[in-house]
């Protein structure tokens, strides 16, 4: 259904929406590169996703994971800026990791105790911080970060080589990121369904009322689930900055952080399905760029097929509940 | 029956199929002009699917709708509406922002797109005054007693010109007097020609009230007979198809120690109005106190308050002589106080979970469910199919969530969880609301169970008849204030309710000050 409904877009620029296919398939895993790609892609997303699920499992609506993302990567971003070349690599990326991960969560934290303690709407206020993380960036990007050999544009310096992830697969982007993503998937799984933390989380969101009444603390739950979805968040905007970019710059693929909403809903909320959905839609992504270069068609329409899988399954689950009745409109009348 | 009686309504051979349940099975039943016909039956026996098909909600699968002779088919409520049907639903389908008029044209096709409220308002009060509910057309909703909703309700439905009333459960809010005094209102509508079916379970009022009483069980209608040709007992037999107990196995009470005291206890309601105005009460182990009361008297609040889910803004509460005022919902439970909340899905149980999350959910946080931060689910599973043999629970699958079980089964599977944390103080709200006569058998005899073992067992309810027959002492509440206690020897079903109305100067020999009597 996605599918079709992103292919009469395709047909608005004048292309075929099967050769449009076939190159975002071939683009995403066609050739062992193009594979890489895809990861490359998927890391991020994977990432982000598996901490989304853990919020959205307990209806805590993170829209945020954009600013956390940002937040994470520029937290980290200002350790590798203040490094020198020489520093122990390990050392380096386990504090970039950390700011990463703390930057995120702080981030999140801000929306989760808006929400405790004033009861502010999450989705607005995760959506707002999004805007602030942006303008934050922006300020430093043009500001204290900006590389004087940049010729005005807003790029920091390179980062020392000791602040890169190290690439995993000779000859590819695949970094070290790929492994925080495997790990990530992991714990959140079993934090989901093994742990006492999983159990109470989900019956807070399921009914809150009766969280409260089982005495389950609310109030610490929400807290560290905000936490982990948005420290995870700004652990993947560290891995794009350290292990693509390896600069931070304007232009820092935040847009993960929406992607992986998709992901996390078309994953069921499991983290293992939502692993793998986030290689499926990484390799739309790293298509997407292919199709944009070789066929000309806009990079954008990646997008409109992602929200058309998502209407599509959303769509679906009504009809998982409900059978749909057709009914001859005549039959509405009384016999008389 | 006086009169010639004319059919109006007949339902011939209705079949409902639900999947995997056939919820009614070739069903027929005739109303008669101006008559008061009962539908008789257990929780799940069909009779509001039934009613739902004469009112249009549902299609049959089978079978055909006569009214005045003619055949219809009732695609939907305005349908029915238009052949004079309304519905009285139990779950009052009322906006309580909006005021009574609002409410009453709502929905309405045939209203003008402007609407003229002087000439509505002077419509519905003709109403109002017709049956005496006095009751203001500018009011908002959520201002009336539940009471004066339900008048309400029935405006509504004679607004839109309505002679054949279905009123589901309608008693289940009201006073012992309120409910007289509606039954009145009843009997007035059907001396004007008006026809109503009056779906209940409470057999005492079925017999005060109906014409004819048709009895349904398992989708299927077992008869149709005339008041006076039947009795309690036999009304009962046929509703659960065996001979059932109205007594229960009391041993004489062995009164305990002070288990629960409550000293002057407040609190306030979610709106920020002092709904607990200075409430005390001493229970012992090995009694069950029960409290009596009109919904929405601070029962809801008592309760919560002395499970430690609501902040008690004065006062103190005690468990075992110890000081618990404030104290967090978990640690409350530690200490040895059990809470069977009025809510069973929006409170005591999560819907979506299976009946083996549901289980654990007061003792998962201790060996051997819990092992230091992880769940075992095996145990957990364990743990559950204990329970659920134990008390009997009917489940389709371990891992199906329980809202698909039945209510009866669903309070049978709260309750074993919460006994089983070996309590010495059991609140209990409203615990057989809504059940069918074997559970709420079952639930009656676990309560005096526990009491025979010792344990100080509150019941609030808003069913004068259960906390008749189990308490050991009865407390009225209203308004937020405990006004009397009586042991059960001395309180009759006159005395509570007029208490029970707020009305503690009208008793005989009373020598208090009169609390604030708002309601008369």
């Amino acid at each position: 259904m996605g599918l079709i409904a992103g292919g009469i877009a395709i047909i608005f620029t004048r292309t075929n929406p099967l050769t449009v296919y076939h190159a975002i398939l071939v683009g995403a895993f066609g050739s062992t590169y193009n594979f890489s790609e895809t990861l490359v892609a998927a890391i991020p997303l994977i990432l982000i996703s598996a901490g989304l699920l853990l919020a959205f499992k307990m209806k805590f609506w993170n829209i945020g994971a954009y600013g956390q993302y940002i937040i994470g990567a520029m937290c980290s971003s200002y350790i590798a800026l203040h490094v020198s070349q020489q520093s122990s690599s390990v050392l380096v990326l386990s504090l970039m990791v950390l700011a990463g991960l703390i930057g995120g969560a702080v981030w999140a934290t801000i929306s989760a105790l808006l929400k405790l303690f004033w009861e502010v709407n999450e989705v607005i206020s995760t959506l707002l911080l999004n805007y602030i993380a942006l303008y934050i960036l922006d300020f430093f990007m043009h500001g204290p970060w900006r590389d004087p050999a940049s010729h005005g544009f807003p790029l920091s310096k390179p980062f020392p080589a000791c602040a890169q992830l190290p690439i995993l697969l000779h000859r590819t982007r695949i970094h070290l990121g790929l492994v925080f993503g495997v790990i990530a998937t992991i714990v959140i799984y079993i934090l989901i369904k093994k742990t006492r933390f999983g159990y109470e989380n989900e019956v807070i969101g399921e009914n809150p009322t009766a969280a409260k009444y089982a005495g389950i603390n609310v109030f610490r739950n929400t807290l560290i689930a905000a936490g982990i979805s948005g420290g995870l968040a700004g652990l993947a905007g560290m891995a794009q900055v350290s292990g693509i970019i390896h600069m931070i710059q304007m232009e820092i693929n935040a847009d993960y952080g929406y992607t992986a909403i998709i992901v996390s809903w078309l994953g069921a909320l499991n983290p293992i399905a939502s692993f793998f959905v986030a290689i499926i839609l990484g390799g739309l992504e790293a298509g997407g760029y292919q199709i944009q270069m070789t066929m000309n068609v806009p990079f954008g329409i990646v997008g409109v097929i992602e929200s058309s899988i998502l209407f599509a399954l959303l769509g679906g689950e009504l009809f998982k509940t409900h059978k749909l009745v057709l009914r001859r409109k005549k039959s509405h009348r009384q016999i008389q | 029956m006086q009169k010639t009686p004319e059919t109006i309504v007949r339902l011939h051979h209705i079949s409902k199929y639900f999947p995997g349940v056939l919820a009614n099975d070739k069903v027929d039943f005739d109303l008669r002009k101006g008559e008061i016909h009962t539908l008789l039956g257990e929780n799940g026996a069909g009779k509001s699917t039934l009613m739902n098909i004469l009112d249009g909600l549902y299609q049959p699968d089978e079978g055909e709708i006569y009214i005045n002779g003619r055949r219809v088919r009732l695609h939907t409520p305005i349908d029915a509406m238009r052949n004079g049907i309304g519905m009285i639903h139990q779950h009052f389908m009322l906006v309580e922002t909006l005021t009574v008029l609002e409410n009453v044209i709502l929905g309405i096709k045939s209203e003008p797109f402007y609407i003229n409220k002087k000439q509505t308002a002077a419509r519905i009060l003709e109403i109002s005054d017709r049956y005496n509910f006095g009751i203001d057309p500018s009011l908002k909703i959520w201002q009336l007693s539940v009471g004066e909703q339900q008048k309400v309700e029935i405006i509504k439905t004679l607004f839109r010109g309505a002679h054949i009333l279905i009123l589901d459960e309608p008693t289940a809010v009201l006073t012992p007097q309120e409910a007289d005094a509606f039954f009145e209102i009843l009997e007035q509508m059907t001396g004007e020609g008006k026809s109503i079916i009056f779906i209940s379970h409470k057999l005492n009022e079925v017999m005060k009230i109906s014409d004819r009483i048709t009895v349904m069980r398992k989708g299927k209608v077992i008869g149709t007979v005339n008041k006076e040709d039947t009795s309690e007992e036999n009304l009962a037999e046929m509703m659960v198809g065996r001979k059932v107990l109205f007594s229960l196995d009391r041993k004489p009470m062995q009164r305990g120690e002070e288990a629960l005291k409550l000293e002057n206890v407040q609190a306030y309601n979610d709106k920020g109005i002092k709904a607990l105005k200075g409430v005390s009460l001493s229970i012992r182990g090995g009694e069950i106190f029960g409290i009596a009361g009109v919904s929405g008297n601070g029962q809801r609040i008592l309760s919560d308050a002395i499970a430690g889910l609501r902040p008690v803004s004065g006062g103190k509460i005690y468990l075992k002589g110890k000081d618990i005022t404030g104290l967090s919902p978990r640690e409350i439970t530690r200490l040895g106080l059990c809470y069977v909340p009025p809510d069973r899905l929006k409170m005591g149980l999560v819907p979506n979970l299976s009946s083996v999350e549901n289980a654990i959910l007061r003792c998962y946080t201790r060996p051997p469910v819990c092992q230091s931060c992880f769940i075992n689910y095996a145990k957990a599973t364990h743990y559950a199919e204990k329970l659920i043999e134990e008390y009997d629970i009917m489940v389709p699958r371990r891992d199906a969530p329980v809202k698909l079980l039945s209510g009866g089964n669903m309070q049978k599977l709260l309750f074993a969880r919460e006994v089983s944390e070996q309590p010495e103080v059991l609140v209990a709200v409203h615990p057989t609301r809504g059940l069918d006569i074997g559970a709420t058998e079952f639930i009656r005899k676990e309560l005096v169970k526990q009491r025979n073992n010792g344990v100080a067992v509150l019941l609030i309810s808003e069913d004068l008849d259960e906390i008749f027959m189990l308490s050991d002492r009865i407390g009225v509440i209203f308004e937020g204030e405990i006004l009397d206690v009586m042991d059960i020897e001395e309180a009759d079903f006159e005395k509570v309710g007029l208490l029970m109305a707020g009305l503690k100067e009208k008793l005989p020999n009373m020598e208090e000050a009169t609390p604030a009597a708002r309601q008369a």
